[in-house]
């Protein structure tokens, strides 16, 4: 039997957490003068409450958890706070639907950034920056958890990922921690430079903090409809592009940075592969914009960079309504849904380094073929790739377009059109937000969908985020023997 | 620098056997007074002109084994040789279309993939449509040949697995390999006449029923009419034609003097389940689908439930009725269809069954290890282990697939065409299927009005799916060509 003690208390701690985070719209409705401020402190007083039974019913001595206690803390960890999220959004004066309410708090822990509610031009700032605010944490929960949950879990092949000890003689735990100390440093330093320079460019303080927020986290909520097309502004698009591809890289890199070891940075390949690939779409994209739409070609560098930016690293702001567009720009988006950002990214989708390792291993099976008897080695970041790593990752691979190929079936089968379901499916997997077509394009919200289809993106969102793997694993009876 | 003249040989044996395949419809055409006959004689002529040429101009003496790079250049120019023969016929034929057009056509059939560009098949001479079933017929049993004597050996995408096993120690494996295509030979010209009997029975006209016969076993999906199947209306039509497009999506190894195994035998491999599996689960589906939402009735929604997921996955391509028009699930689910594909050694095409076998129990051995770090796994196929090299290769293979449906589908946009189209044409190309979905490729269209470009991409698709990817890019590599 799996001690569930621990579990639970890791899950309390994160719910005293959101708890606190609920303060922070509390205090500014209050300030600003709204009743709403009511409503976040009766949440946080319920997820506290909760939060801290959790925590207090729970103490035990227990210092490492096992590694089913590990996946079942992971996943727990997600789900809990989901519900206690959700409270504002149904207290609220949306009066949202309980399934409404979930599926807006799954988008933004998740960060994805799919959204129900429209009008947010209305909406107070409380809600707004409980939007904004779940994202944020979300991300840093992403971060931690691919740097220091993932590799250790081994899930579909992030063990390449393990942080390697410098020298024998510095203790494991105490450098993990100082480099889990080190990036989150990095990500509220990067989201702060980031609200400055928004601030700066002529946005108001409030919405470049929700802003900054929900770009570090790539998340894509926004204080407008219109999302970013607001504000139709030259420099805060790309202050905001900017953000989303740093939200897009590895966060350890920025540790390396920060330590003055550049070479490292520079030479790595899966951010060679990845800004190669952005930079190979938003040309694709600008050179159609240009001859199919008839734009100039700098409008349409900046809207097509910005575009593929959003979609490629699961952000979901947008500037320009790209359902509009037609054949080889929405092929193009639609594949980089699939691609995604880094590992330890706070982008989702199945993550540049799998796709290398994938086409290194294709690479040298094409060798082989003429040379059957050679030794040939499929490699990354000049390091070999063990056969257990591109199995994993091929396992990942798989479940993930089965993933993919089920849900859009379900979907479908709800009654949802052709690309609706396609692209709802990839949208909700790979965290990115705004699908495709008239329903769930990026003018529209998913208010219309069925309640079903809302919880099954739910679904999709969480199972996405957390590699798929995390959560399947439960799923195995052995699981549960002992 | 290699040596050409044991290609080029067998090119021309080749397209030998192509010249005397064209004196079928020539005959059929003179019987019936057509006046395309003349141009079957001629084109006969020509290829069989060029075929004496090759294989008298290349005579070496002495009867080398092919190199590995030999057979690799091999398998492609005899596919494309092949494919530019078949067009000749359809060029200079009374149909007045484009060289593009015809060698989209060829292709098409040669790799019975069975999208076409003809419009007006009720009304045509039947030469031309007898042709191009016989086309679908000469790919079909040409594939099988070579999935079955070439690509294991060529260890093209895990197809090592199914390298012949001699076990028998005492008989030489030549003469078990000839056997072995002997055996495919006649198990295929068998279930093809048994299906032509059967379907003039139920009331198709003798050339009807042959050149569905043809195009059923071949699962390439060409048809006589423009409503494809659904034209005839028939039920016993349709569960005939279903019945023989499954035989022509299993491994016809399994054919093979069946009496000498035991009774299920075919049932046995672990292969064939899968297959068969895929195809009850997902006609189940869509037929719950039509009955429940789409209101049919029982029977008529098993029929065309069944027969349109047997058509996708063995991808040939026929329809009885429009499936475009069952809604959005369908669509998704005949999309996804669309990779799975047929068994290996058979005429379907796709990425095959046994791959994604391979893949699933991939993912299993993932998941357990995630709970057992340490622990060794294993795969098992038919109760064999599963080398880590087999492995790879498969890997390697899926990742090329769905590279070159991405690489395929962007550059189909980039020809004008909307995204629907240039998605599932994609899909439908490098998986040999046919029809694709939307209003232009779907079940009711024809791919005629696609831009030059955009055929000549899609007929190269066919290609490279057609030949399991590897032993067409490997002729793309640098170190092929350097000694």
């Amino acid at each position: 039997m799996i001690d569930f003690r621990p579990i639970l208390q890791v899950s309390g701690w994160l719910l005293c957490v959101l708890a606190a985070a609920m303060m922070v719209p509390t205090a500014l409705d209050a300030a600003l003068g709204h009743d709403e401020w009511r409503v976040f402190l009766g949440s946080a007083g319920a997820t506290l409450f909760v939060g801290l039974a959790l925590v207090l019913g729970t103490r035990a001595e227990w210092r490492d958890l096992t590694v089913r206690q590990a996946y079942l803390a992971t996943t727990v960890a997600w789900l809990a706070p989901i519900p206690f999220a959700a409270l504002p959004f149904v207290f609220g004066p949306l009066d949202l639907s309980f399934t409404d309410a979930v599926f807006e708090a799954t988008s933004g822990i998740t960060t994805t950034g799919s959204t129900v509610i429209a009008g947010l031009d209305r909406l107070p700032a409380g809600l707004l920056l409980w939007r904004g605010l779940l994202q944020w944490l979300g991300g840093i929960g992403i971060i931690v958890m691919a740097l220091a949950v993932l590799p250790v879990l081994n899930i579909g092949g992030m063990q390449m990922f393990r942080i390697e000890m410098v020298s024998p003689s510095e203790k494991a735990a105490p450098r993990a921690a100082r480099i889990g100390a080190g990036i989150i440093g990095v990500y509220v330093g990067m989201t702060v430079v980031l609200a400055i320079l928004l601030w700066l460019a002529g946005m108001g303080g409030f919405d470049a903090i929700v802003h900054a927020m929900s770009t570090i986290a790539t998340g894509g909520f926004s204080n407008y409809d219109t999302s970013i097309a607001y504000f139709d502004d030259m420099t805060i698009e790309t202050i905001i592009l900017v953000g989303m591809v740093l939200g897009g890289m590895p966060f350890l890199l920025f540790f390396h940075l920060a330590q003055g070891n550049w070479r490292t940075v520079v030479r790595d390949q899966q951010v060679h592969w990845y800004l190669t690939l952005l930079l190979l779409g938003s040309l694709a994209v600008a050179a159609w914009m240009v001859r199919s739409l008839g734009e100039d070609p700098g409008t349409a560098l900046r809207q097509a960079a910005f575009t593929v930016a959003s979609v490629m690293t699961g952000t979901g702001l947008v500037t320009v309504d790209y359902s509009a567009w037609v054949g080889m720009p929405v092929a193009i988006l639609f594949f980089l849904t699939f691609v995604g950002g880094c590992a330890g990214s706070t982008a989702a989708g199945i993550k540049v380094f799998r796709l290398q390792f994938l086409f290194a291993n294709a690479l040298v099976q094409v060798r082989h073929l003429l040379r059957p008897h050679a030794v040939l080695i499929p490699t990354f970041n000049r390091k070999a790739i063990p056969e257990d790593v591109l199995e994993s990752v091929m396992g990942f691979l798989f479940v993930y377009v089965l993933g993919f190929a089920c849900l859009a079936m379900a979907l479908a089968f709800l009654g949802l059109d052709f690309v609706t379901a396609i692209s709802g499916a990839a949208a909700a997997i790979s965290n990115v937000g705004p699908g495709l077509g008239p329903t769930i394009g990026p003018e529209s919200t998913f208010a219309p969908l069925p309640a079903l289809a809302k919880w099954l993106l739910a679904g999709g969102m969480v199972f996405g985020r957390l590699e798929m793997f995390t959560i399947l694993v439960l799923f195995v009876p052995s699981f549960w023997r002992q | 620098m290699m040596d050409f003249r044991p290609i080029l040989q067998i090119v021309g044996l080749i397209l030998a056997a192509m010249a005397l395949a064209m004196l079928v419809p020539a005959a059929v055409d003179y019987l019936s007074d057509d006046l395309d006959w003349r141009v079957f004689v001629a084109s006969s002529l020509v290829t069989g002109f060029v075929a004496l040429g090759l294989i008298l101009g290349t005579r070496t003496g002495a009867r080398e084994q092919l190199s590995i790079r030999q057979a690799f250049v091999l398998t492609t120019a005899i596919w494309v040789a092949a494919a530019v023969a078949g067009a000749v016929p359809f060029a200079f034929s009374a149909l007045k279309i484009s060289i593009t057009d015809a060698f989209f056509e060829s292709m098409s059939g040669l790799t019975t993939t069975g999208s076409t560009v003809l419009s007006g098949l009720d009304s045509m001479p039947h030469g031309i449509l007898l042709w191009r079933s016989i086309l679908h017929w000469l790919g079909g049993i040409g594939i099988i040949v070579m999935a079955v004597a070439i690509l294991p050996i060529l260890r093209i995408g895990g197809m090592q697995l199914f390298k012949m096993e001699s076990s028998d120690k005492t008989e030489k494996i030549r003469p078990r390999i000839s056997q072995v295509a002997g055996g495919i030979t006649t198990a295929y010209v068998g279930f093809t006449v048994v299906c032509g009997v059967l379907l003039w029975l139920a009331g198709m006209t003798p050339f009807e029923a042959v050149n569905h016969a043809m195009a059923t076993l071949s699962t390439g999906g060409f048809s006589t009419s423009d409503a494809s199947v659904g034209h005839f209306k028939s039920p016993l039509v349709d569960w005939i034609i279903i019945l023989f497009m499954t035989i022509g999506g299993t491994s016809f190894v399994l054919f093979i003097t069946p009496w000498k195994r035991k009774r299920w035998a075919i049932l046995d491999d672990s292969q064939v389940r899968w297959y068969l599996g895929f195809l009850g689960f997902f006609a189940l589906l869509l037929a719950l689908w039509q009955w429940a939402v789409n209101d049919w009735s029982v029977h008529d929604s098993v029929r065309h439930a069944l027969f349109n997921v047997v058509s996708v996955v063995t991808t040939t391509g026929f329809a009885s009725t429009d499936y475009s028009l069952w809604g959005g699930f369908p669509q998704v689910v005949f999309f996804i269809l669309t990779f799975i594909g047929g068994c290996t050694g058979s005429t379907a095409g796709g990425i095959k069954v046994f791959r994604w076998e391979v893949l699933f129990a991939m993912a299993g051995v993932h998941l357990k290890r995630l709970m057992h770090p340490h622990g060794i796994f294993v795969i098992d196929f038919n109760k064999r282990r599963i080398s880590d090299q087999v492995v790879d290769s498969v890997l390697g293979f899926m990742v090329l697939y769905f590279l070159s449906f991405a690489v395929l589908a962007l550059l189909l946009t980039m020809t004008g065409l909307d995204t629907v189209t240039a998605l599932t044409g994609a899909a439908t190309a490098i998986s040999n299927v046919g029809p694709g979905l939307g209003d232009v490729i779907g079940p009711a269209g024809n791919f005629q009005p696609l831009p030059d470009s955009a055929k000549w991409l899609c007929a190269f698709g066919m290609l490279l799916g057609r030949l399991e990817l590897f032993t067409v890019l490997v002729l793309f590599t640098r170190s092929f060509w350097r000694e």
